[in-house]
């Protein structure tokens, strides 16, 4: 009965099949590509000037155009892709772990562990997430690392919540009991019976977040915390262009569309897990 | 047909009598700013946008001339400076008056310049160094100084000396100075300038009502000002502000970007005005023999410096960061629209030869690593940066990057932990000594914070400051800015004027060099 | 335990967190590198001024010293004098909450009326085209940065057609109606965005839970089904998304407000860290910290009642 918990059901491997999943996985694989080989795929050096061709329109030359300073902006947009994926994924991936760990167990044992560490979670979330956030990098200093540090810092308590409310929630269902009744180590039924019942919406908001990571580090990249120029960053490239946003759309655009396009991919993928990690009665 | 032609003529014909610009009385106008105003009081304004706005409120003894050069008379109707340099004397004109009908008189001004030299209270004390006392007798008014000083007749066309009314701050609710004067500014206002203030909800409007006792007049014979009030609306956004402006639903925006300059010339509703400034762009070098972490900083040698400001192309910088609205500087050590200015064409003219060649004398290392501190979010540093690093990458530089917050930024030059960073000035009052004490004198703040120590700049700023000779004290600041030129503490670059966008029938309106916003003779022509 | 010691407990929980909160902020703002008298009279002081500032200011006090007067004069309602407006910061705030909060309630309506409906018809045509279409477009508020989004609003609907004034808050309610809902539609395709993929997500889930299909079996109307067990069940994961996004959402205001023009408190935090206000910083923190603290508290109230479970662990 455990084990038909953990592994995905023979119907739902098909969700693996359906056009959402894959489009999904297709732009993920595809930005990844991008994100790890941009050289291979930027047609110019993405920060050297052409004085000769400033805020050229798209065309068969510059695709995307080139801003202000004559940089190519396909090159630009491209180059973002390693900062952007990495953003998705570095100021994620810390918070998720700590976040889930921390929950299950507070969730689980419950007394006072889940008191003091009920207020400290409160006490984070009351803080104004982006001020929280910008006051960090400026304590640090600015920067990718200590971005994520400070991301990481703040966003792990959004995952501890979730998990500790589902392995609440879990804890009421039968099988839980079951497993103290048979003697099971606390390790295994937290990890092994609670956790992969409970993973659902925290995976689903992960790839929320991953796509929120990647707005997130755009705006402070706008507000200057985030990448540091002259390096391509989708948000710093929209906040550049948005001068131009009637003179020169491309600049705005093209970025932009990166953008959703990778969320886009984040959202179908994580929906598609979602299906299939879902546990069936 | 003939008819027609006829009505043409006629109209023709009108229109040379009346020329489009017949001065019209009344409306209001409505301005958007960057910024709001916090407190308007000509001693507690410390930012941009309560400085730019106290001479619209509280009007000075002295006036400036168009050119912010000459001074004329203002409340004081004449005025005379003793031979020997130590005392003062004004005579204030007849029937001035509060914008509360009370008269403006002598004891008014003791109030208000006695306030002004306050260092307990005016972070603006020290202009008003060399003042001793004041005193008043009928519309005479005395000031004894300590020592001559040659900025004083200035210093009195200067906001943080404008007049305040006496009684209203005595009856003023509020146990300090400053409460005094907040709860003037809610409600009771009382000022002497053309405007008074009218409303104002923090963060979103402020409201200026013309005041109805001014006293100075205008092309019409009639006071000043012409239009009947102003609603400043605060919109932080930069193309917010324009779109604002584009919809019609402002007459008036400041700061516009000089990226969309050209556009909005472009636009035949619009008129885009770049007034002349004395702001600067420059970045201070650190120029100590170590950096803030210990180890030796390679900027200590001026070769190095003088070779960083030759391989800067300052053209190309105004070309990219101001789209050609600016010029680089020509003086060191001011804005060139700033009295005794030395103008010997731009400073270190882009020359990579002479870069490379002082690079090998000064023995810097091919990649010497240098890091410039930019202010963040800041579109201008974020083009300065990329322009550097590649002007620099000619001679072996490689240019790092440190973006941080204004504040950050400012204890940065404080402690000297920086290697460059960008800054910018504006000058408060229409003499050097200010910029020139900033930038340059060590005692004032390290030279901007560089920690450059020249013995005979700080002789020279010195002895300046009590010279009464108009000539020798331009002599000095000759030498001063020679001296502060080949020295190099700073990468000079350019200075930029500044630049609002107004509706077409918006008349008369003036941002002076200064920055201040002169309303009293705008008017609309409806 | 009844519902009214459930009350006061969580409402007793909110002192510890206050307390950290007030330790954390003031240490935070300490830790900035420079001062407010650096941000204040940054290019124009000379050290000696600088001094005086920090003097008048009460900075050059023994940290301690200064921590207790903070938590003393908290305690009595007083939250000191903003550096950065020369005023009260109590009334400060009080100036600028309101249009903070009129934005917050506002996106919040529209995110539910946007996302609710589309949510269910995204849900049971699960993987459809309808649902992938339904989904793309949310992803794109989504993951648009919302200064982009505002100023494609206000560029096409506000200057260009008229529809709507550009930026700016109003006078009367009806003008705050008018001013506020480009801003209020900006945040809301970001927040509608979460809820709506929420919301499909746990209905999703209920729809294929064994008591749901039980009832089916049973022969219970579909709507009944619908209204019964999976509007409840959504509920109770919508209100807590909501629940701890209003926090986000309340700091994500801030470039909204920006953008927007909008006098509220978000846009006002900038300003305060960017002038090192330490007074005002620390008060809209606390501010802040109340408001999520009794908003949190409500959606706890909202969940136990709508899930018993929860009341009784």
């Amino acid at each position: 009965m455990m084990l038909k918990r953990l592994l995905p059901h023979k119907t739902q491997m098909l969700v693996l099949l359906r056009p959402g999943f894959l489009v999904g996985l297709a732009i993920l694989l595809g930005s990844l590509a991008l994100a790890i080989f941009p050289a291979a795929f930027a047609p110019f050096e993405p920060n050297a000037f052409n004085y000769s061709a400033l805020k050229q329109p798209p065309s068969f030359e510059h695709w995307f155009g080139t801003d202000n300073l004559g940089r190519d902006t396909l090159s630009r947009v491209i180059w973002a892709y390693s900062v952007n994926m990495q953003m998705a994924f570095v100021a994620t991936i810390f918070a998720l772990v700590i976040g889930v760990t921390v929950g299950a167990l507070v969730g689980y044992y419950g007394g006072i562990a889940d008191a003091i560490f009920g207020r400290c979670v409160d006490a984070i979330i009351t803080f104004p997430f982006l001020v929280l956030v910008i006051a960090v990098v400026a304590v640090l200093g600015p920067g990718l690392t200590n971005m994520y540090i400070a991301i990481t810092l703040v966003g792990w308590v959004y995952y501890a919540r979730l998990m500790r409310a589902e392995i609440m929630g879990q804890m009421a269902n039968d099988y839980a009991a079951a497993g103290k009744v048979m003697g099971y180590s606390d390790r295994r039924i937290i990890f092994r019976h609670l956790l992969p019942n409970a993973i659902t919406p925290v995976i689903v908001y992960w790839m929320t977040d991953m796509a929120l990571a990647i707005l997130l580090g755009s705006s402070l990249g706008y507000l200057g915390l985030g990448a540091q120029p002259p390096q391509a960053e989708w948000g710093v490239l929209i906040a550049e262009g948005r001068n131009f946003i009637t003179t020169a759309w491309w600049l705005s655009l093209m970025p932009g569309i990166a953008i959703v396009l990778t969320g886009l991919g984040f959202s179908l993928v994580g929906d598609g897990l979602a299906d299939l990690m879902r546990p069936r009665g | 047909m003939k008819k027609i032609l006829m009505a043409t003529v006629a109209v023709a014909a009108m229109m040379s009598a009346f020329p489009a610009s017949a001065l019209e009385r009344g409306g209001s106008l409505t301005f958007a700013r960057y910024d709001d105003s916090t407190l308007i009081d000509p001693i507690y304004a410390d930012r941009n946008p309560d400085i730019w706005m106290v001479t619209n409120l509280y009007d000075t003894l002295l006036r400036t001339e168009a050119d912010g050069k000459t001074v004329t008379s203002g409340l004081a109707s004449s005025y005379a400076v003793a031979e020997d340099g130590l005392s003062v004397s004004l005579t204030l004109r007849d029937g001035i008056k509060f914008s509360d009908g009370t008269p403006i008189e002598g004891k008014d001004v003791v109030f208000s310049l006695q306030r002004a030299a306050n260092p307990d209270l005016s972070p603006w004390a020290g202009l008003l160094a060399s003042v001793d006392s004041v005193s008043a007798e009928g519309n005479t008014i005395n000031i004894a100084l300590k020592n001559s000083d040659p900025t004083i007749v200035l210093m009195l066309a200067t906001f943080n000396t404008a007049i305040v009314s006496a009684d209203a701050f005595a009856a003023a609710e509020g146990e300090t100075d400053q409460d005094k004067s907040s709860s003037l500014s809610i409600e009771g206002f009382v000022g002497s300038g053309p405007f008074v203030m009218k409303s104002h909800q923090r963060g979103s409007m402020m409201q200026f009502a013309a005041n109805p006792h001014y006293w100075r007049e205008g092309e019409d014979g009639k006071a000043l000002p012409y239009i009947d009030g102003i609603n400043f609306l605060v919109i932080p956004d930069d193309a917010t502000r324009i779109l604002k402006l584009q919809a019609g639903e402002v007459d008036a925006a400041e700061f516009i970007p000089f990226a969309r300059v050209s556009e909005m010339q472009a636009d035949p509703k619009i008129n885009m005005e770049l007034f002349p400034s004395t702001r600067i762009i420059y970045s201070p070098i650190n120029t100590r023999p170590e950096r803030a972490d210990g180890s030796a900083n390679p900027l200590a040698n001026v070769k190095l410096r003088q070779a960083l400001n030759f391989a800067t192309n300052k053209d190309a910088l105004v070309q990219l960061v101001l789209h050609g609205a600016g010029k680089p500087v020509t003086s060191g050590l001011m804005a060139s629209t700033t009295q005794l200015a030395t103008d010997n064409g731009p400073l270190y003219q882009y020359d990579l030869d002479k870069a490379k060649a002082l690079i090998a004398e000064a023995g810097v290392a091919d990649g010497t690593e240098i890091t410039l501190t930019t202010l963040a979010g800041s579109a201008d540093d974020g083009i300065i940066l990329a322009a550097l690093q590649q002007m620099w990458s000619d001679i072996g530089i490689k240019l790092n990057v440190a973006q941080v917050d204004g504040p950050t930024r400012g204890a940065k030059n404080r402690s000297g932990d920086f290697d460059i960073h960008t800054y910018g000035w504006v000058n408060d009052v229409n003499d050097p000594a200010q910029v020139a004490g900033w930038l340059g004198y060590n005692p004032t703040a390290k030279a901007v914070g560089t920690g450059w120590d020249n013995a005979e700049f700080n002789s020279l700023y010195e002895a300046s400051n009590t010279e009464m000779d108009p000539a020798k004290r331009a002599e000095q600041y000759a030498r001063m800015q020679e001296i502060y030129a080949e020295a190099a503490p700073l990468l000079f670059m350019y200075e930029t004027p500044f630049a609002v966008a107004l509706s077409q029938d918006v008349k008369g309106y003036v941002q002076t060099p200064l920055g201040n916003n002169e309303f009293a003779t705008a008017w609309i022509d409806r | 335990m009844s519902s009214i010691s459930y009350f006061i407990s969580r409402l007793l929980q909110i002192i510890p967190t206050f307390l950290i909160v007030m330790v954390i902020i003031f240490m935070l703002v300490r830790a900035l590198p420079g001062d407010p008298a650096i941000a204040m009279a940054d290019a124009k002081a000379t050290a000696e001024q600088l001094e005086q500032i920090r003097q008048r200011l009460g900075l050059n006090e023994p940290i301690w010293v200064q921590f207790g007067l903070f938590v003393k004069n908290t305690l009595t309602g007083n939250l000191g004098d903003s550096i950065l407006l020369k005023a009260p910061v109590t009334e400060v705030i009080f100036e600028r909450l309101p249009a903070s909060g009129f934005l917050a309630l506002y996106s919040v309506l529209f995110s539910l009326l946007i996302a609710g409906p589309l949510a269910f018809v995204a849900a049971l045509n699960r993987n459809g085209w309808i649902d992938i279409t339904i989904r793309s477009a949310f992803q794109i508020g989504l993951s648009t940065p919302v200064f982009y989004i505002g100023l494609i609003l206000l560029t096409f609907l506000a200057a260009k057609m008229r529809w709507f004034p550009v930026g700016g808050y109003g006078a009367t309610f009806w003008e705050h109606m008018h001013h506020l809902l480009l801003p209020a539609l900006t945040v809301a395709l970001y927040t509608s965005a979460i809820i709506m993929r929420n919301l499909r997500s746990s209905v999703i889930e209920v729809v294929d839970a064994e008591y749901v299909q039980f009832a089916r079996a049973k022969g219970l109307p579909e709507h009944i089904i619908l209204g019964r067990h999976v509007l409840r069940n959504a509920l109770i994961s919508t209100v807590t998304l909501l629940g701890l996004s209003i926090g986000n959402l309340m700091s994500g205001t801030l470039v909204t407000e920006t953008v927007f023009a909008v006098p509220g408190v978000g846009r006002l935090m900038l300003d305060a860290i960017f002038a090192r206000d330490y007074p005002l910083i620390q008060g809209l923190t606390l501010t802040f910290a109340v408001l999520v603290s009794i908003i949190f508290l409500l959606t706890d109230m909202i969940q136990a009642m709508l899930d018993p479970r929860l009341r009784v662990s």
